[in-house]
Formats: structure tokens, sequence, C-alpha cells
């Protein structure tokens, strides 16, 4: 079995494809070779290929209000790239640049369609793959609408649900999965406002009484040591003995 | 012999006046022979809680302190006239037959400007005080004060069987508290209470607040009430504890009341 061979095997899109199919698309890849800095593709651009990465990595850019270089995310081996553009033609979204010597299988559209017309089993198990991936997303942001509106009540508790794993399906941690990472940052962004919200709570619950007392004593000789005060004094000590005469 | 209360705070906007209103009220609704005097004569307002304005308000405290009259006769017994108001103020509506006495200040701007011009003589404010218990057979003599500590204020300090400083949550409040309290004990003031008002809502816990105003002053806090959008609606129209008695503003201050009222 060629290194090709295994790794359309092993990727997320390719898996569970017969051998004879891989076989054949194994014929029809292009390895390419990229270099650090390098584009295998520019925002804009008329996609007509994907990659898969055998080797090395790359991340995925776009650029920002200000003209700076946005990163939306890093890729590895496995992953595949500008799948969406086997099917359709349109600009690409985002460009991607090799972050360092990177090997990818290259799978042209019309390499593509050919193979599709020999094996209609491979669209069938694209059909499946798309639709697998499409209910797993549809899943998160159902999830993901429900957690924002527990946030907005300021109710976290589904978080400790997620740590224990009572969650079910929904792992952040693995890398390979473009929803696990959307999950990902949603719950670093939950920590985040949980912990500024803990730190607010603590500021306002923590409101100590600060006297300064020196100024203290200087108003109260200021109060007291004039005439008035004195002989108020006198006087309020002579009505508190009238009065409790009376009693 | 009735007991003079006296209601301080050391800055204005503290709600002491609807305070004093609604204690007064509160302690005349258990049956106790109840008088409240604004001494507020700079800037007057308890007497519309009461259901005063300049046309219903004959001779004011200012007529008897420049020696226009007896202090019994500005007395408005507000028990008489409280059942009027039944739709407009329906909390007040129920001090119909209470002993509660009001002694308005003057809102004449001419009266009001006399006092602060001359003055006026603290002795006899305080036979005032003396004569009211008395002759009206108070069981206890509630005083607004004017905010600060002018002379007028430290007579009222200093003749209290209870000073009751009302202080809001922020630490110019704590400050100007801190000196009113060494100088009502310099002033041999034997019970001193306190009480928190316009406490925002969850924002502070009620005990770490306790311990620490008990702590600095050495005094029992009576009361934490909370700032109430409901009380700014009220516009001071009202008795508001007795119009709304479960709002928890309102439950507090029954709180201060009843700490008042077992004071010895």
């Amino acid at each position: 079995m060629s290194q090709e061979f295994i790794r359309l095997k092993n990727s997320f899109l390719f898996k569970g494809l017969p051998d004879a199919v891989l076989e054949a698309l194994v014929q029809k890849v292009i390895r390419r070779t990229f270099y650090e800095g390098e584009a295998l593709m520019r925002r804009g651009e008329d996609g007509d290929a994907l990659y898969i990465i055998d080797q090395g990595s790359v991340k995925i850019v776009t650029v920002d209000k200000e003209g700076g270089e946005l990163v939306l995310n890093h890729c590895g081996p496995g992953e595949a790239i500008g799948e969406m553009s086997l099917f359709d033609k349109e600009p690409r979204s985002a460009g991607v640049i090799a972050l360092e010597e990177t090997h990818a299988l290259e799978l042209k559209q019309d390499a593509f369609f050919e193979l599709l017309n020999q094996r209609p089993d491979l669209a069938l198990n694209f059909i499946r793959s798309f639709s697998a991936r499409l209910r797993f997303s549809s899943t998160y942001i159902q999830k993901a609408i429900e957690w924002s509106k527990k946030i907005a009540e300021g109710d976290y508790s589904f978080m400790e649900q997620f740590h224990t794993g009572q969650t079910g399906q929904f792992k952040a941690d693995t890398d390979d999965d473009k929803a696990g990472q959307l999950l990902s940052a949603f719950f670093n962004m939950v920590k985040g406002v949980r912990a500024r919200e803990e730190n607010l709570k603590l500021q306002v619950e923590t409101l100590t009484l600060q006297i300064d007392e020196v100024r203290r004593r200087q108003e109260f000789e200021e109060l007291t040591s004039t005439d008035f005060y004195a002989a108020l004094k006198e006087k309020a000590q002579a009505i508190r003995q009238q009065r409790s005469d009376k009693k | 012999m009735g007991k003079i209360v006296s209601i301080h705070s050391f800055r204005g906007g503290t709600g002491k006046s609807n305070t004093t209103a609604n204690l007064a009220s509160q302690v005349a609704m258990t049956g106790k022979r109840v008088g409240v005097v604004d001494t507020d004569i700079q800037s007057p307002g308890i007497h519309v809680l009461f259901g005063l304005d300049e046309t219903s308000m004959g001779k004011t405290l200012n007529d008897f302190l420049y020696g226009k009259c007896e202090i019994a006769e500005v007395a408005y017994p507000v028990g008489d006239y409280a059942a009027a108001a039944k739709e407009s103020a329906p909390g007040r509506a129920q001090l119909a037959g209470k002993d509660l006495f009001l002694i308005p200040s003057s809102i004449r701007g001419r009266e009001i400007s006399r006092v602060l011009r001359e003055g006026y003589d603290v002795g006899r404010l305080n036979e005032g005080f003396q004569t009211l218990i008395q002759n009206i057979n108070l069981d206890y003599l509630f005083i607004d004060t004017h905010p600060g500590l002018n002379e007028e204020t430290l007579l009222s300090i200093a003749i209290s069987d209870i000073l009751l400083l009302i202080l809001r949550p922020d630490n110019q409040d704590f400050q100007g508290t801190a000196v009113t309290v060494d100088i009502a004990r310099s002033l041999d003031v034997s019970n001193l209470l306190l009480m928190v008002n316009k406490a925002v809502p969850n924002k502070y816990t009620y005990e770490n607040l306790k311990t620490q105003i008990e702590t600095a002053y050495k005094a029992p806090l009576t009361g934490i009430l909370p700032l109430s959008f409901d009380m700014a609606d009220n516009a001071s129209k009202d008795i508001f504890s007795l119009r709304y008695p479960d709002h928890d503003w309102s439950k507090e201050l029954r709180k201060v009341a009843q700490a008042v009222m077992d004071t010895n």
C-alpha cells in the first residue's frame, strides 16, 4: 500500500470507502510540496481542487477590516482543505498558507468528476459524509443556541456537565473536526465571561468601609472646640437631668 | 416621659424625611402617641408625605420660634384628616384615628429666608419639644433634622434619647457618619442606632456590611433598606410602608421601627 493510499484511507473525507475505490482515487491525486509561507490557495481565486495534507501544517487566513491578516484556523495531516470546490466553482472564501514545508495530495475537480462517473458508490459515500457533517453541525448550532440562552440568564451549569462528559458526543478536544473547534472556542468564551462576572461580583461584595481617621479627628476637634459646643454640652446635661427628675 | 428620637444623616439625599415619616407612622399604628417635628427649616419637606400643602398649612414651627404662637397651636392631628385621602394616599389613610401629630416648618420663602438670615433661638426650640411631649402626652417625638452638623442639629442630637443615623453605602457617607457618631458620643447620647438606605439590591453581602458598620461605629445596624424605583415612583405622596407593606423596603423599615420601640 502506498503512502497516498494510507493517507486517503485515514482522512475524514474518504474514510469508509472500499479499497478498490481508494486505489482509483490514488491514481487521480498529485503529490505537491509547498514551502514555508507559500500559498496553497488565495482568497478570491477560482477553486478547482481540494488538498489533503499529508505532512506539515497550514494556516487558513482572511483579511480583517483594517486589511490585516486574520488567522481563522490551523490544519495538519489528514485534514482536507477546499473540499467544497469539488462540487462548485465558487471563488475561495479564504487563503491557505503553508506554515512549514508541507506535503499535500491535490485532487482536481475534473479528475474527481471522471472518477464519479466510473464509481457511483463514491458519490453515495460523499453524500453520506456531507450529510453526517451537516447533521453534526446542526446539532452543534442547536446546542450553541440553547447554551447562549443559558449564558444570558447567568446559568453556567451546562459547563460542569460538559467537563464531566455528560454531554455525550460533544468533545471539544478533537482537533480534527471544525465543529469541535467551534465548540472549544465557545467554551473558552463562556469561561472568560464567567471569570469576568465572578471577578466583578467579588469587587462589589468586598466594598470596604474606608474612614480617614486623621480627618475624622480633625473634624471632631473643629466642631467641639467652640464656645457654642461647650455651652451646648452643659445645657444638654442639664436638660437630661431635668427630664430624668420628672420621670 | 416621652422619648425624643432624632433622625439624622451627615449628607442630604439619604431619604431622611421619608424614613422619618414612615417610622413615625409605623409607631403610631401600634397605638403609640407620636409627634413629628420638621426642623429641616432650610428645606422643609416632610409635610407633603402627611398631605399638607401651602393652602392647608396655617401656623408653623417658624411662628413658634419667633414667639408668635404656642407650640401646641402648630401641631396638626394627622389622624383627624388622613381618611379624607383614601383614594389619593391609601397608605396615609390607614392613620385615620391614630394619634400622630405633625409640627411642620414653613414653606413660605420669606419665612425660610428669615431663618437663614437671623437664625433662631435653639433654647426656645428645645422648650417647644419638652412642652409638646408634656401637653400632647407623647410617647415618641420624632425630629427630622437638617443634614450636616450645624448648631440647630447639634442641639437636636444633644437632647435626643435615641439618635438614628441614616447612611448610604458609600465612603463619603461612611466618613461623615464617623464624625457624627463621635459627636453623639461626646454629647452623651445614650442610644445610637444606624440604618442604611438606598442599598443597591444584591450588590452587597448583608452580613459583611453589617459587620463592617457595627465594628466601625460600635452601634447596632437596625436595617438595610434597598434602593427602590417603586419608592421613587411614589414621589413623596404617600406613606410608602403603609401602602406597600410587603415591599422589601417596608419590611426593613419595620425592623428599624421595632428597634426604636425596643430601645429603653
